[in-house]
């Protein structure tokens, strides 16, 4: 997948809303491979939404959204499968990681279905993000930071033309954010893939090609 | 351990799926043995000349003091026939041919002993003779004529003459080896023929031939093919139909009480084993309903970890594949623990078969092997497409 297309794409729970003061909304956007966005957004501007139409988890908009120029409307399960295991990687915000398994649990079922990275590479990443310690305990006992550096583990644990990450250093300090900016440029810049980071504020210190106003 | 597993079998309740499983196992088993113990008890409808194979009937007319008097016909005529044929609870009729020529019988027993007698001979069209016997057929021009003998016969000679006499007494088999001088005789021709007695019957109280033989002999002996039957054999399809007791009672017809006795029995004894597979069935019924609901709520309770793996990229097969395997796996568990059940409720019984009919055939299982893995095939196919529809659901999110 060379490029993502936004065409005058809009949640349908905007409709009636009649200043939408948007970059994205409305508009023809496209995000291209190997270049970084940065989209910014206040509350409620829809920010999880574009993540979940681009990621075909939901399909309440309007307008067109264009892999490559296909509708991804149209698309069937099996090429849905096959483009979440191999051409988009998402880091929700929500993280939606299993609370019932260990961190590196949660990483290894998203590998096994992959076989991407290797359990070297893992552990390293879990000690990079100083959460090595942290390997064998049970999501459900980490603070949010803590998971939200195993779900950006995750995420990696796949090839992808694009990664979305959704506000991924909301809960983090500095050092670690600067680390999880680190990881996340060097492993897309390694697949030559696009990445497109979303912020309501804090947000991560990168050089971004373009940046959008949601 | 699976790690999708390992997050799946989260919230599988233990008593819900025991649940299912014991009143499938009850269903499973009942079914199967329903059908064992129907293809048993048929075969021995079908063990030669059983007494349980009655649903024929043997229909003449009543001979009473003024039939006798007035000479009148005790014979069929071809519209009373016709008119019994049409009735609805007939399945097939044939008639019983009698011979119009002169049959007479020798049979030497040993040097001093022989008896000779003028005889009859009878017929009937041969899926109706109930004596299966591969030497039951008559080719043209051979001299060897097969006969079949009403077993009373057998039993009157053992046990009045043979008794009283001191004579030997007979089996089925040592008959059948004895061959008959048959002299048929009509149209001024004498001709001789051996008779080989190839069976008894309960069934038909005549001495009968095969169809073949009859029609040629009496074309060639009397010149005449037909001659009005005076017994006509019936096979209905339920003899306790009220309605065949009404047709014979006001067409002043007889037939054999006991018959229409053990008849009774037989039908009894089907829909006795329809009752109890159609509880079977029921039971299985509400158990994959159990098994559906148990599954449907595991599922419900378990969408969250559904959704979140079917995001991280695991197919919706992939992810319903832990839940169709376990129910495949408890469907087969159950097919099987039915079948070994059935086996040992079997033996049981079989036990008795066997010690109430000697020659009794052991009838193969496959038909309840059969229908155990068609419902087998069906449920589990049924399961499948329920979890997998189930998991596409999610997949789908209504928003």
């Amino acid at each position: 997948m060379k490029e993502i297309t936004l065409k005058h794409t809009l949640p349908k729970v905007f409709a009636q809303v009649a200043d939408l003061q948007s970059e994205v909304w409305r508009h023809e956007v496209t995000f291209e491979k190997d270049r970084l966005y940065l989209v910014e957004a206040n509350s409620g501007t829809g920010k999880s939404s574009l993540c979940s139409y681009i990621f075909g988890y939901r399909k309440d908009y309007e307008g067109q959204i264009l892999f490559d120029g296909n509708d991804i409307a149209r698309f069937s399960t099996s090429k849905w499968v096959r483009i979440r295991q191999t051409s988009l990687s998402l880091l929700w915000q929500e993280l939606r990681l299993f609370p019932e398994l260990t961190a590196m649990e949660n990483v290894i079922i998203k590998n096994k279905l992959t076989n991407h990275q290797s359990q070297q590479q893992i552990e390293t990443w879990f000690d990079q993000l100083g959460i090595a310690d942290r390997m064998n305990a049970k999501i459900g006992r980490m603070s949010f930071g803590q998971q939200q550096r195993v779900a950006l583990i995750r995420a990696l644990c796949q090839p992808f033309d694009f990664i979305f990450v959704d506000e991924p250093i909301s809960h983090l300090d500095d050092t670690n954010s600067r680390i999880v900016g680190e990881l996340l440029m060097s492993e897309a810049h390694r697949q030559g893939a696009g990445v497109i980071v979303t912020s309501i504020g804090k947000h991560i210190e990168l050089n971004y090609d373009k940046v959008l106003k949601l | 351990m699976n790690l999708v597993w390992k997050l799946l079998r989260q919230h599988i309740s233990i008593p819900q799926f025991v649940g299912f499983f014991v009143a499938n196992l009850v269903g499973m088993t009942i079914i199967m043995l329903g059908i064992q113990f129907y293809t048993d008890t048929q075969a021995i409808y079908e063990t030669e000349d059983s007494f349980m194979k009655a649903d024929y009937l043997i229909i003449n007319k009543k001979i009473s003091s003024m039939t006798t008097i007035t000479g009148k016909s005790s014979a069929f005529t071809l519209p009373e026939v016709q008119d019994l044929e049409s009735q609805e609870f007939v399945e097939r009729l044939g008639t019983f041919t009698s011979s119009v020529f002169d049959v007479r019988a020798s049979i030497r027993l040993d040097e001093k002993t022989s008896f000779s007698t003028e005889m009859f001979f009878e017929s009937v069209p041969d899926e109706f003779v109930d004596v299966k016997s591969e030497e039951w057929n008559y080719e043209q021009g051979s001299r060897e004529v097969p006969i079949i003998l009403p077993r009373n016969y057998l039993d009157l000679y053992n046990f009045g003459y043979a008794q009283s006499r001191n004579m030997p007494k007979l089996s089925e088999g040592i008959l059948s080896a004895i061959s008959l001088k048959i002299e048929l005789s009509g149209g001024g021709m004498r001709d001789e023929y051996e008779g080989r007695i190839v069976g008894f019957s309960s069934r038909l109280n005549t001495i009968l031939v095969p169809q073949v033989f009859m029609d040629w002999a009496n074309e060639y002996y009397a010149g005449t093919k037909t001659k009005s039957p005076t017994r006509l054999i019936v096979e209905v399809n339920n003899p306790t139909d009220e309605r065949i007791t009404t047709y014979l009672q006001d067409n002043s017809y007889e037939t054999d009480k006991d018959k229409l006795d053990a008849s009774k029995q037989t039908f009894l004894l089907r829909i006795i084993v329809a009752i109890v597979m159609a509880v079977g069935l029921v039971i299985s019924i509400l158990a994959f309903y159990i098994l559906m609901l148990s599954v449907y709520l595991l599922v419900e309770k378990n969408s969250t970890k559904l959704e979140n793996l079917l995001l991280i990229g695991y197919s919706p097969s992939k992810v319903s594949m832990p839940y169709q395997l376990l129910t495949i796996g408890l469907n087969l568990l159950v097919l099987v623990i039915a079948f070994v059940t059935m086996m040992l409720v079997r033996n049981v019984y079989m036990e008795m078969f066997e010690s109430f009919f000697p020659n009794f055939e052991t009838p193969s299982v496959m038909p309840a092997i059969l229908t155990g893995a068609a419902l087998f095939v069906v449920v589990s196919i049924f399961n499948v497409i329920a979890i997998k529809s189930k998991v596409m659901s999610i997949w789908k999110r209504k928003d």
